[in-house]
């Protein structure tokens, strides 16, 4: 699984990062960041519960 | 399958003051009914309307509001306009708004409410949307956008017409257009110097001085933030009040645990979401649930109706602080949600961090709500007695 994120879109409310720290994390920036190129099968559904509530929808997940 | 219809009216003061039960009878209808009394096709589950948030190529901005004098009057704003456009305007309009431009404001939002809710603690008794409500929003968006004097007192008033004239055609819309048009005259006349040296608000004229921002729109943007950054966040600070009020056991959780406060302020905004109804244009023939809406219609996002939805939530009628539903619907989702939303949960969780931190009960007498085209907020609510913490 591969999440893709769009740093353009992304404006850093951080929901994805409370919710899966071990997948995504913000930048000093505060955009978001992929701790993982490919994620690892064990945090598949964290980076699902994370993707799915970024509030601006900047992040997709591709299987 | 033809489009279940329902006689009710979204717009109607009983189903302003009380949307749930009318929510839950067109959810049971279908996740898509035409309503005759307002010509509109309602989106009435969650993920129907999460899904059309998402897709602007057929849910279009064009029109999110209930009339046409509205939906002309917001032409060339973020809020009306659709992607590609878009993304240029909402950036203009973040760039002052992100959770990062803010991270300086925490330390100063929290104090003033720990401030203004301590003194209010401190009476023992206290009328809590003259006193708290109205009072902190006002605050923290003025001293943010830099107004002073006449404006600062006119806030309230804008702010609210803004948000009414969004409905339909009816005696509401007709009676605060002109409030609204102040606003928009006065945003159309500002300039950098009518704000507050080191404010935001002064920052958006900076911005567009060099070149940053198209030419003209620095009043826009400050309009927006105006229309649309006071009337909700005044709701959900009544309504959070009232929550803790009527819920002391919610209210006892998060005492107990000062952790659960973003989760509290989240499942206040999905249990009594602020702005229930929000408007689209539907650019094609669209299949939903086995029906189709047709190209041309006006789509009626029900928000809150989504938020209670007993597929998404469980036990969604009840209002739990340990649920945090982090994906509820109140700000919207997608391309065009809320902008505001970073600083609107510095302030809810000031305020519930405030409140759990200086009372231990809220005795509340009688709740009075009045009908309001988009915002839903309480008229008056007193705290007959706190007990303090």
């Amino acid at each position: 699984m591969k999440v893709v994120a769009d740093r353009e879109r992304c404006e850093g409310h951080g929901l994805c990062a409370d919710t899966a720290p071990e997948v995504y994390e913000l930048d000093d920036d505060a955009i978001v960041v992929l701790v993982h190129e490919i994620v690892p099968p064990q945090l598949e559904r964290k980076a699902e519960g994370g993707a799915r509530v970024c509030p601006v929808a900047a992040l997709r997940v591709e299987a | 399958m033809p489009v279940p219809i329902s006689a009710i009216d979204l717009f109607s003061d009983q189903v302003l003051v009380d949307p749930y039960p009318h929510f839950a009878e067109l959810r049971e209808l279908g996740a898509v009914v035409h309503l005759p009394a307002n010509d509109v096709y309602a989106l009435t589950r969650y993920d129907v309307v999460r899904d059309a948030l998402g897709d602007p190529g057929t849910f279009s901005s064009r029109s999110i509001g209930f009339n046409p004098m509205v939906n002309e009057a917001l032409q060339g704003t973020s809020l009306a306009s659709d992607p590609p456009v878009h993304a240029q305007l909402r950036a203009a309009l973040t760039e002052n708004l992100s959770p990062r431009a803010l991270r300086g404001l925490k330390a100063q939002i929290d104090a003033k409410a720990a401030a203004l809710v301590g003194e209010l603690v401190e009476k023992g008794s206290f009328e809590a949307i003259d006193a708290l409500a109205r009072v902190f929003p006002l605050e923290v968006v003025a001293d943010l956008i830099g107004f002073t004097g006449h404006v600062r007192e006119n806030m309230l008033r804008w702010g609210e017409a803004a948000m009414q004239v969004i409905g339909p055609l009816n005696q509401r819309t007709a009676e605060n257009f002109p409030i609204a048009g102040e606003l928009y005259a006065w945003c159309a006349g500002v300039t950098a110097e009518d704000l507050a040296p080191g404010s935001v608000g002064r920052g958006i004229f900076d911005a567009e001085a060099r070149g940053d921002i198209p030419p003209d729109t620095a009043g826009h943007i400050i309009h927006q933030y105006l229309g649309a950054g006071v009337d909700s966040t005044v709701a959900a600070i009544g309504n959070i009040v009232a929550l803790f009020g009527t819920h002391p056991d919610q209210f006892d959780l998060v005492r107990d645990d000062p952790s659960l406060v973003p989760a509290a302020f989240a499942e206040a905004l999905r249990f009594w979401a602020p702005i229930n109804t929000w408007g689209r244009y539907v650019t094609r023939d669209v299949e939903i649930d086995g029906t189709t809406v047709p190209a041309g219609s006006q789509a009626a996002i029900l928000l809150g109706s989504g938020n209670r939805d007993p597929h998404h939530y469980e036990d969604p009628d009840a209002f739990l602080v340990g649920r945090n539903p982090v994906d509820h619907l109140t700000f919207g989702f997608g391309p065009h949600g809320c902008a505001g939303q970073g600083l609107a949960r510095l302030e809810g969780h000031a305020v519930i961090a405030a409140l759990a931190g200086s009372a231990q009960r809220l005795v509340l007498g009688e709740v009075e709500r009045a009908p309001s085209n988009i915002t839903r907020s309480i008229e008056k609510l007193p705290v007959l007695e706190v007990v303090p913490a």
